[in-house]
């Protein structure tokens, strides 16, 4: 990312931005509410466009057409909750049924990430939009495990964990040494060795500026 | 036999049913009062126009003719489903009146040669009047699926961002609110077909059997223009709601706010 820069009306959420994600690499991204971090990932996945400023993937700057084939090489997992409505088993039949996605259930891995996560086996026949904040996160969770990507978008994961579980979940991602791992997260877990932890904060000071 | 013609009185104690729901609307303060009167007295001088221009183009007959008046009708309808939703005209009247155009002529040219089998396709006798109970039934539909689809679209709007990050093409993450639209838009239409005969008679058998016809071939007209009217409805909102997600979405799948009136 090169300076970045969004607008929204005439505030400006980032100015100047610059940043750079290694394969393998784990990243935390933190800093106060509203300051852009979940823009960070919308940039990313072409669900906005910087006002100036280019994005670069494996090289490439970020058109539509690329914004495309991230979305179908990127797990994200939004921190709004609200990705489908129904019978959950029924939800990761249409996920599954995209062509991007198609193949990559794998029913025994399904099982065993719900034990991994506490969750019981009929929460699949539940309907998404009656389950609690956390059994939504691991459902989220274990979606984006099941279709067998490599890098993983993360925005507040694991806050409506508990501790146990939060632990589990960032030993997951932050385990996996393939992985690059993107984490919006303001739990204290995710700063571990190893990961690289971005203060948006810090670097809004000394970030360049729009024109 | 024929009908009998309404008289001048008959149709002074006609405009007198007006007074109750004029009266209950003053009582209930509705705010009625003038859009009833409004919509009576639009109706009176569009049905008069129409009964004056419909004398004239069926004692000419011209197929030319009647063709621009179906194509006036298919114009007014798709200007109707727009001004009825939030989209910006500019951008849809086009691809709205081919959408009915396509659908709506394409089913009246194959119900006046296969299914009633006229010599003359273009006959103002039945090309008009079949025109207007096709395209009026499309309209409605279109209203609901249209304004459905956007609604959803946008109340939506993370559910469909997740189906794109989730690696849905913009065709499959739209397809539940396709799905929903459809649904919605047709139920209505496939209520009506369900019940026809016994809760409702059609207009068009109503007038058939007052306008000297069997009840036998008003029914069989019935039959034929239900179905007609059912397929042509089908087609015509999958057509609109394929031409919107076509449309009104960015190169990023994203949606195009700025195609909504108001912006």
């Amino acid at each position: 990312m090169e300076g970045v820069c969004v607008t929204a009306g005439d505030r400006s959420i980032l100015s100047g931005f610059d940043m750079s994600v290694a394969r393998g690499e784990k990243v935390l991204i933190k800093g106060r509410s509203g300051i852009g971090k979940t823009t960070l990932f919308r940039l990313m996945l072409g669900f906005r466009v910087p006002s100036s400023g280019i994005l670069y993937f494996e090289g490439r700057p970020m058109d539509a057409g690329l914004a495309w084939d991230i979305r179908k090489r990127v797990a994200h997992i939004s921190q709004d909750s609200d990705i489908g409505e129904g019978v959950v088993r029924d939800m990761l039949e249409e996920i599954f049924s995209y062509n991007a996605n198609k193949g990559h259930f794998d029913p025994e891995k399904l099982r065993s990430l719900l034990v991994e996560l506490s969750l019981q086996e009929d929460v699949l026949d539940k309907k998404f939009e009656n389950l609690s904040g956390g059994e939504k996160q691991r459902i989220a969770i274990i979606i984006s495990l099941l279709t067998k990507k490599d890098i993983f978008l993360l925005d507040e994961i694991t806050s409506d964990l508990d501790a146990k579980l939060k632990r589990k979940v960032v030993d997951m991602f932050v385990g996996n040494p393939s992985w690059t791992v993107m984490a919006i997260s303001h739990d204290s877990e995710w700063e571990r060795d190893g990961v690289r932890v971005i203060d948006l904060e810090k670097l809004q000071e000394d970030a360049g500026v729009c024109d | 036999m024929s009908a009998t013609d309404i008289t001048l009185t008959g149709i002074v104690f006609c405009f007198l049913l007006l007074m109750i729901p004029v009266l209950i609307s003053y009582h209930l303060n509705l705010k009625l009062i003038g859009s009833t009167l409004e919509a009576a007295f639009r109706m009176t001088v569009q049905l008069a126009f129409v009964g004056f221009f419909l004398t004239f183009v069926f004692e000419l007959n011209n197929s030319m003719l009647n063709i621009v008046w179906v194509l006036f009708m298919v114009i007014v309808a798709s200007y109707t489903v727009l001004k009825n939703s939030q989209l910006k005209y500019s951008s849809f009247i086009i691809p709205l009146v081919t959408a009915f155009a396509v659908t709506n002529v394409g089913m009246l040219l194959y119900f006046n040669s296969f299914v009633i089998g006229l010599d003359d396709l273009f006959e103002a006798r039945y090309f008009i009047p079949i025109a207007g109970m096709v395209i009026g039934n499309s309209l409605r539909a279109n209203i609901v699926g249209i304004n459905d689809f956007c609604d959803q679209i946008q109340r939506n709007e993370n559910r469909y961002l997740s189906s794109l990050s989730l690696g849905a093409e913009k065709y499959e993450a739209l397809k539940p609110y396709l799905r929903k639209s459809l649904i919605n838009s047709i139920r209505p239409t496939l209520a009506n077909m369900a019940t026809v005969g016994i809760v409702f008679l059609p207009g068009m058998m109503t007038g058939q059997i007052i306008g000297g016809s069997s009840p036998l071939t008003a029914i069989e007209y019935q039959i034929a223009i239900m179905i007609a009217i059912y397929v042509a409805t089908v087609m015509n909102i999958m057509l609109c709601v394929l031409i919107l997600m076509y449309r009104v979405f960015d190169e990023y799948g994203i949606f195009r706010k700025d195609l909504l009136k108001g912006t």
